[in-house]
């Protein structure tokens, strides 16, 4: 059992040191036609300088609003479940 | 190899040593603050690759938050750990 | 908490909080957002619960609430505001009011009455969080009555 454990171990971290070595180069994504399109439009769409907030905020606001929703189910699980020890 | 270079696998190396000390360490404050120094050194290599927004979020959440859970949780309950 | 902590508390608790209003108001010009402002004001609050106790903070907790509540609000409302065309277009971009000032293509170093709902948006998810994670840091605290050691 000992060796088992030991051997699992060896091999995730086998995959982790193949996927940290044959990682892509950083910067160079492979398709690029929607990153060129926020970063070329998003002074003239959205008016912002920011790129990361206008995609954060306008383009991808879908995101966010599903953001706010966990965040509020995770405020309201825990006001449930603390609300009669808090005092 | 660049400076820069050196300076991310002097981090990383850094992080994993954090990471082991915080498992390692039977003083759970202790572990606590490891856990959070881990955080505050993931930061700095999240702004090393160009990434300020994650920067300040892992600043602000992993190194100031978290760590103020724990050491609530910790002042509840007990800060040894036992066997 | 030791005197060591709450004078280390009391220095540093006005920059914080300065530091994430900072944040959420340059949120379309400088990194970062609502999401990291609202955090970093967040933890201003917990080296308050952490600090000086829980039981400081107790008749706040109406006070997050209330906040959440606006600040979910106002973020759908805001979404709302643009329905004409789509859920979240940007109403007020370019239109010459109210953060509505154009920018010019190409790199410039911004003005701050840009960018048309993404200030706005930036506030309500910064108010949303800030009241969301302070009043989960707040109610663990509160946990089993008074225990400040």
């Amino acid at each position: 059992m000992r060796w088992l454990r030991i051997a699992a171990l060896l091999v995730v971290f086998g995959f982790l040191l193949g996927a940290a070595v044959w990682m892509r180069p950083f910067g160079e994504p492979l398709a690029t036609g929607m990153d060129d399109h926020f970063i070329e439009r998003s002074q003239e769409e959205v008016s912002a300088n920011n790129t990361v907030t206008a995609v954060l905020f306008d383009y991808r606001g879908f995101d966010t609003l599903g953001e706010a929703t966990v965040l509020f189910c995770a405020v309201l699980g825990v006001a449930l479940v603390l609300r009669r020890w808090a005092r | 190899m660049t400076a820069l270079t050196v300076l991310q696998v002097l981090l990383l190396v850094l992080l994993v040593m954090c990471g082991v000390l915080a498992v390692w360490l039977k003083d759970l404050l202790g572990s606590v603050i490891a856990l959070a120094a881990g955080s505050l050194l993931l930061a700095l290599q999240f702004y090393l690759l160009q990434a300020p927004d994650v920067a300040i979020a892992e600043a602000g959440i992993g190194a100031a938050l978290t760590t103020a859970l724990f050491v609530l949780a910790i002042r509840k309950t007990r800060r040894k750990e036992e066997e | 908490m030791s005197v060591v902590v709450r004078t280390v508390a009391r220095l540093l608790l006005a920059p914080v909080a300065i530091f994430g209003a900072y944040v959420v108001m340059h949120g379309h010009l400088t990194p970062g957002g609502g999401f990291q402002g609202g955090a970093v004001i967040a933890s201003a609050i917990a080296l308050v619960v952490v600090a000086f106790g829980a039981q400081r903070l107790r008749k706040q907790k109406k006070t997050l609430s209330v906040l959440e509540d606006v600040g979910a609000t106002a973020f759908a409302v805001l979404a709302f505001l643009g329905i004409g065309v789509t859920f979240f277009y940007n109403a007020l971009a370019g239109t010459g009011g109210l953060f509505g000032q154009t920018v010019p293509i190409g790199p410039n170093p911004g003005a701050l009455n840009t960018g048309g709902l993404l200030p706005l948006m930036n506030w309500a998810v910064g108010l949303k969080v800030l009241a969301g994670l302070g009043s989960m840091v707040l109610l663990l605290g509160l946990l089993g009555g008074d225990d400040d050691r």
